[in-house]
């Protein structure tokens, strides 16, 4: 392709202000094209409405993973409903994890400093 | 003995490249250890000024002459980019054009084109801050440049880094080093330049302007954006397309939701190998004895000059906007326009919070920041299809 601007200092001068100007009218002309878009928006909301439901998510089966945080907050209330004062989840692990001479030392030690019963 | 001994050490030292090293080589092994202090000193992108800077050092450091007796002695990177290595290929990869096109991929899957679409008003800043390019390309022509040179230069005042690679590759490959360096380190040098220009344009009261809050872009729009604009770019702007369809691309992985892989790799990991590649081939066109003239000395300040005539003429269109407009845009948010995203709209909130620390602006100033780098596609293009390299 042969460039249509003269390589002078004229064909500079005209070069920078064709593409100057014109670029503002382009950008303009975007401009004018996202002004629109609200309106797709719109669109989209009313098809999201006339759309069907989407079906119910499965409900969380007993073997589906769960959050700790959840656990922890069940298992609290659960122990506060039982015994009638706040109690604080230290450590949740399998009942078959260990043996008895492990799970008692355990106790005996936990024992000793209450944990969860705050000095203040 | 001795003399034996002295003959074998000099035979020796002719294999290396220790006695060829030149003044030239030594000012650049300095300019590449200047970038890489900036970089890691001072944080100024320090993502393409290590790259860069490393092997801008390198590429200074003399090896054995040339295979021909008598001929240059040229460093063991410039050996692998001229026999065909990897930073051959590293240089193939900018020379054909592939690696602009995929830097805009990344780009385009990082970049949230929310503020542009909320406030298209301000659009207009992205053409109104490009007055730099302009004012470069004729000083360039009256330093004696060619026009395609000149247009080449002049680019340098999009801020934008692959476009001006893009632009000067069709219109003055030569020229590929001075300016890619010139662009990158003005872009990285933006938090210095721009405010001083800024706060010279504007009064303590404009300064001040604390703006509405943007409304909500939904999803559907923004889906609908880089469709809608690789159409529009595609259909009118043919010579800048393969880099604004490949942002589109990015933009619509990230947005639509069901390609997060895609948009995760091209954001992340491929844009690191590609800015690695990038960097390394830059980096090896800035031997001494091509870098190192007073062409290079002239590109490097008129890039200077492109950025402060570009921030000045943001911040200028953005008040004469402020004259038609009820509710005022605070005018430092016309210098983002520059493109150079998104340095050039953390300066506009930086210095607008530093006169009120209750003012927010960087939402509203990635509004023209983004659309900075259409302005940069649609000058790129139209100088590329006047200048006949479309």
């Amino acid at each position: 392709m042969q460039p249509i601007i003269p390589d002078t200092l004229e064909g500079a001068l005209i070069l920078s202000l064709i593409d100057f100007v014109g670029s503002f009218f382009i950008i303009a002309a975007i401009g004018v094209v996202l002004a629109g878009f609200p309106l797709i928006g719109r669109i989209a909301a009313r098809f999201e409405k006339r759309a069907p439901a989407a079906p119910a998510a499965p409900a969380a089966t007993e073997d589906a993973p769960q959050d700790d945080g959840e656990l922890v907050a069940v298992l609290a209330a659960a122990a506060h409903a039982t015994l009638g004062r706040p109690v604080r989840i230290v450590r949740i692990e399998p009942t078959n994890v260990g043996d008895a001479w492990a799970a008692e030392g355990r106790l005996a030690h936990h024992g000793s400093h209450q944990p969860g019963r705050g000095r203040g | 003995m001795i003399e034996q001994f002295g003959l074998f050490f000099q035979a020796l030292l002719a294999q290396t490249g220790a006695v060829h090293l030149s003044w030239g080589n030594v000012v650049m092994i300095l300019v590449g250890a200047t970038m890489v202090w900036l970089a890691i000193a001072k944080h100024y992108e320090p993502l393409l000024l290590v790259g860069i800077g490393f092997s801008c050092i390198v590429a200074n450091v003399p090896g054995p002459p040339d295979d021909v007796p008598g001929g240059q002695a040229i460093s063991a990177l410039l050996y692998v980019v001229k026999e065909g290595g990897l930073f051959h290929y590293a240089y193939e990869g900018v020379a054909k054009l592939i690696i602009p096109p995929l830097i805009f991929l990344g780009v385009g899957a990082m970049t949230d084109f929310g503020p542009m679409i909320a406030n298209p008003r301000l659009v207009i800043l992205g053409a109104g801050a490009h007055l730099g390019i302009f004012v470069a390309l004729i000083l360039a022509k009256l330093c004696g440049f060619t026009l395609a040179e000149a247009g080449a230069i002049g680019i340098i005042g999009g801020a934008d880094g692959p476009m001006a690679i893009f632009v000067t590759m069709k219109l003055a490959p030569h020229l590929l080093g001075p300016i890619s360096v010139a662009a990158y380190s003005y872009m990285a040098l933006m938090p210095l330049i721009q405010p001083p220009v800024m706060r010279l344009l504007t009064t303590k009261a404009e300064r001040q302007i604390t703006m509405k809050q943007l409304r909500t872009v939904s999803k559907a729009e923004k889906i609908a954006f880089p469709i809608v604009i690789a159409v529009i770019v595609n259909l009118f702007f043919p010579p800048v397309a393969p880099l604004i369809t490949m942002l589109m691309l990015g933009n619509l992985l990230k947005e639509c939701g069901v390609t997060e892989r895609l948009a995760k790799t091209a954001a992340g990991g491929l844009m690191n190998v590609i800015v690695l590649v990038l960097t390394v081939a830059i980096g090896s066109t800035m031997a001494a004895d091509k870098f190192l003239n007073w062409n290079t000395l002239l590109i490097v300040l008129l890039g200077l000059v492109a950025f402060v005539f570009g921030t000045a003429s943001g911040v200028i269109t953005a008040k004469v906007m402020n004259l038609f407009l009820k509710d005022k845009i605070n005018p430092l948010i016309g210098s983002a326009g520059i493109a150079s995203v998104p340095i050039a709209a953390r300066v506009s909130h930086i210095v607008a919070n530093q006169e009120n620390p209750k003012n927010f602006l960087i939402y509203h100033a990635m509004g023209p920041n983004l659309a900075g780098v259409f302005g940069t596609a649609i000058s790129g293009g139209i100088l590329l299809a006047l200048l006949g390299a479309g």
